[in-house]
């Protein structure tokens, strides 16, 4: 069945329109907004749910010209990801509105979260190249509003910049990447920046790719972004940063949607790259990550860092999944997509009641917690066991179909391959330690210094107990979630349909085994669990110098330091050095230019020239020599009259009325300025310095080297007569244009556009004129 | 000076007028008439005042305490500009009325009883604009600067 546009645009439109409406909503009922955004995610999450079943590519043109259109492509991944992402949406505004009781800005607040619940349907359904970067970078953006909401918190902009630097410049990678692919796709002719036509017609595009050699770039690019999106080695320290944001904020951004977008992403071009280097990379990656995130969260010391690293960590298994070639691995992906976002939003819903009620988040102050928060205990258990992978909990399922990619995987390959099922197996000890010690706030003793524990309102431990009756409902009935909907899903990203049944093993094999030793070991050393930790963090205190966020920092101050030691120079508040910088990067500029794309210095040709234009032109280069000698302003100014005058003759003569009437008018207004300003002027400068004249008299050498360059490559090579742009515009200016001055013609007709364009410079200039001066007063300089 | 800018500037003028309405055909245009506009302009406020149109032409009180952005001639070129902005923008959405891309031009002949055979081209509406932005932006320019 095709989906329907209309159900689209709406699930994902709606959203952005609430979006816009919120601040105006804001002031008139207050905080009480947060209930519109609830019932906005639940319309869209309903619009998405009709949509189950359907499959296929719905599109309206947007830019015919280039064949961009707003193309939507439905299908069983696309479909689990946006119920995933309005499904939650509707659990976090619910929470959002006793969470964040009391706290300002909440306009602002609502406005991103709903703007970013819009970007990630759209990074679901997208099937346009471009769309599909514009929502990308969307959720990156807000994301960025949402981690800096505390805006006056140095931390929170720290963070929020950190967020943004990692996954815009990922998202630039990406840019990159697509712009590849739509070049394969034009060479292949199938529509550029058509992604539905690209995965169907995947080999051919492939084949174009590797025959360019771009097969590779193409891969890494798209796996940077990927990686910079989904908090992969060693991309992965935002994530932890970006736990500054309120709580609802990291349930829904930053563990069930946004960080899933890498992941979501490299399952959807997983057939079109799909071979030996995908799995090099890709389950490398996703390896390495599952490993460093889960021994960072064992020694985590706040409940939200831990959850984050675990995050990355859990990132790390679904990218590795999609990684492996077998059929297995993507179903491990989709599957572990799907019971992640359940347990790791409860989870983290979790976690903002214990800061809430119990007022501290350190995981060495809270202890006992049961007491005073039964039902939350309840919810916590279903969820970190499941996160452990716990038999018979909704998570063993997916992290058991993993072993067995890895397995099968290291048996195909041998050799080095077995490192793969021996470092899942390592990285799930750890998630055994950290899942158990989540669980341990809730049970055991609760520390004296630990105040008075709140109970939970009903509001706050609803929406996360709906998700555990989620995980709980998998766990009993695995099958009924994977025949709705992550088969499908699973089959989009494989290149053959997937049908796989998860149930509880009954007999040994190898992945069986993987899950027995990850079990057994974990809980055995749960015990030592603050033996370990204080053996890691000496581990990673020594190891600190090659931190991926040392390097960051050492990067960003590296970067400071370069700018402030240029600005010095560039930027002393006085105009000469700035016309200094603007002249000499402009010719640099294009003189780069010219040496990127042509080759050879152009040869002048020898025309005839007339006695007059020599004459004439004889005139103007005495003129401009006297111009530099000249003693007073008076007498500069005047002389630079005779060589505008002279070059308004050499018009004429070279027959261009309109240049010449030009060139006249304004030479006249010219003196007419300098006339203005000439008392303002000194009357004396000081001495010389040569070094000053040596470097003005090489910039005037470089400047009209540059124009005289340029002028020689404009022209053309030899006399042909009129080019065809030029006769292209004589034949059809009065005909069309219904004017005989062709200059005119063209200034208001055929290229109207630049011409608007040329008045808007006019009055940004008149504008910055008009700032400049009457602002100076202002007392802004201190 | 005064005597010469008093002869020079509505000949100028003149030539600024109708270099602007022979501009489709013959040379000229928007621009530069409005450059040669505002060369007039600038001829009186260096020969006179930037306040001598107000008082001594249009005959008004000139508040002398403002500062020159509140200026009343100011005030006029900007909306000046702005004015001449919304023109050219205009005739280009004019266009898209006509279901043409932005910014496309036609023209038609009319035939007046007195001037014989006119062209109208909808390129004199973009043209005005043109004239207006020019003199607008570079006499705001001109007053502020030459206040200074």
């Amino acid at each position: 069945m095709e989906p329907q546009l209309w159900v689209l645009t709406v699930a994902i439109g709606l959203p952005f329109v609430a979006a816009v409406l919120t601040p105006l909503f804001y002031r008139v009922v207050g905080e009480r907004v947060g209930y519109l955004g609830a019932a906005v995610a639940t319309v869209s999450f309903g619009l998405v749910l009709t949509q189950v079943g359907t499959e296929g590519t719905v599109a309206t043109p947007w830019i015919p010209s280039h064949d961009v259109a707003l193309r939507f492509h439905v299908d069983g991944l696309a479909l689990l990801f946006a119920l995933l992402a309005s499904g939650i949406g509707v659990l976090i505004f619910a929470y959002a509105t006793t969470y964040m009781h009391g706290m300002p800005d909440l306009g602002r607040f609502y406005m991103a979260l709903l703007a970013f619940m819009g970007s990630i349907l759209g990074v679901a359904f997208a099937a346009d190249l471009l769309v599909l970067f514009l929502f990308w970078e969307l959720t990156s953006v807000t994301s960025f509003i949402l981690i800096g909401y505390h805006t006056e918190d140095a931390s929170s902009q720290y963070s929020a910049r950190m967020a943004m630097i990692i996954t815009v410049g990922g998202g630039l990678c990406l840019l990159v990447g697509l712009l590849v692919l739509a070049v394969a796709a034009e060479l292949a002719g199938v529509g550029a920046f058509n992604l539905a036509a690209i995965l169907e017609n995947a080999e051919t595009i492939r084949a174009v790719l590797e025959a360019n050699g771009l097969f590779v770039p193409a891969l890494v690019l798209v796996t940077i972004a990927a990686a910079a999106k989904s908090a992969q080695v060693p991309l992965y320290f935002w994530l932890p940063g970006a736990m500054v944001a309120p709580t609802p904020v990291s349930a829904f951004l930053h563990s069930a949607t946004m960080v899933k977008v890498g992941v979501y992403a490299l399952g959807r071009v997983r057939p079109l790259f799909h071979g030996p280097e995908w799995m090099f990379l890709v389950a490398t990656l996703g390896m390495l990550t599952m490993t460093v995130g889960a021994i960072l969260a064992v020694l985590a010391s706040d409940i939200k860092e831990l959850l984050a690293y675990s995050t990355a960590s859990h990132l790390g298994l679904m990218i590795a999944g999609f990684g492996f070639q077998t059929h297995y691995g993507p179903e491990a992906g989709a599957f572990h997509l799907f019971n992640h976002a359940l347990f790791k939003a409860a989870l983290f819903l979790v976690a903002g009641i214990i800061a809430h009620e119990a007022g501290s988040r350190q995981i060495d102050e809270l202890g006992g917690l049961w007491r005073a928060l039964p039902v939350t205990a309840a919810i916590t258990a279903v969820a970190t066991l499941s996160m452990a992978g716990i038999p018979p909990f909704s998570g063993f399922y997916s992290k058991e179909i993993l072993f067995e990619a890895a397995w099968e995987t290291a048996q195909a390959g041998g050799g080095l391959a077995w490192l793969y099922p021996a470092t899942a197996v390592f990285a799930s000890i750890f998630t055994v330690l950290y899942s158990l010690r989540f669980l341990w706030l809730f049970l055991g003793e609760k520390p004296e210094e630990l105040g008075t524990v709140h109970r939970a309102p009903f509001t706050l431990f609803a929406p996360p107990a709906v998700l555990a009756v989620g995980v709980a409902f998998v766990s009993l009935l695995p099958d009924v979630a994977i025949g709705f909907l992550v088969d499908d899903a699973a089959s989009a990203a494989a290149l053959e349909p997937v049908a796989i049944d998860a149930k509880i093993p009954t007999h040994l094999s190898g992945p069986v085994a993987m899950s027995l030793v990850t079990i057994g070991v974990g809980f055995a050393a749960f015990p030592y669990y603050t033996e370990i930790r204080s053996i890691l963090a000496r581990l990673h205190g020594a190891t600190r110098r090659t931190h991926p966020v040392t390097v960051y920092n050492g990067l960003l101050g590296a970067t400071d330091r370069a700018s402030a030691a240029i600005s010095t120079h560039v930027h002393t508040g006085q105009i000469r050095t700035y016309v200094w910088w603007l002249l000499a990067s402009a010719c640099a500029l294009t003189v780069a230019g010219y040496a990127s794309t042509v080759t050879g210095l152009p040869t002048p040709t020898s025309a005839e020239t007339p006695v007059a234009m020599i004459l004439v032109l004889g005139v103007a280069v005495f003129a401009a020599i006297a111009v530099t000698v000249a003693e007073s302003h008076v007498t500069g100014v005047l002389t630079l009259g005779i060589l505008g005058f002279m070059v308004a003759i050499f018009y004429i003569l070279a027959s261009g009325p309109d240049l010449a009437l030009t060139q006249l008018v304004v030479e006249t207004l010219l003196l007419l300025i300098f006339l203005l300003v000439i008392e303002e002027l000194p009357a004396f400068y000081r001495e010389l310095e040569w070094g000053k004249v040596l470097r003005d008299a090489a910039l005037s050498v470089f400047v009209g080297a540059t124009a005289f360059v340029s002028v020689l490559y404009a022209a053309p090579a030899e006399d042909r007569g009129l080019t065809e742009t030029a006769s292209e515009y004589v034949d059809t200016a009065v005909p069309e244009g219904g004017g005989t001055n062709i200059v005119n013609v063209i200034l208001t007709d055929f290229r109207a556009f630049d011409t608007l364009g040329e008045s808007i410079v006019i009055v940004i200039a008149a504008l910055s004129v008009l700032v400049l001066v009457t602002m100076r007063d202002r007392g802004e300089t201190q | 000076m005064r005597t010469t800018a008093r002869i020079v500037v509505p000949i100028i003028l003149v030539v600024a007028i109708s270099l602007f309405l022979q501009g489709h055909s013959l040379p000229g245009g928007g621009f530069i008439g409005g450059v040669l506009t505002v060369a007039a302009f600038t001829l009186i406020y260096v020969a006179y005042s930037l306040d001598y149109l107000e008082v001594g032409v249009l005959d008004r009180e000139v508040d002398y305490d403002r500062q020159i952005g509140e200026h009343r001639t100011v005030t006029a070129y900007r909306r000046l500009f702005k004015f001449g902005l919304a023109v050219t923008v205009g005739s280009g959405l004019a266009a898209l009325l006509f279901d043409e891309p932005f910014l496309s031009q036609d023209y038609e002949y009319v035939h007046l009883p007195l001037f014989g055979e006119i062209e109208l081209a909808s390129a004199v509406v973009f043209d005005i604009g043109i004239f207006c932005v020019v003199v607008g932006g570079l006499l705001t320019i001109f007053s502020v600067v030459g206040a200074e």
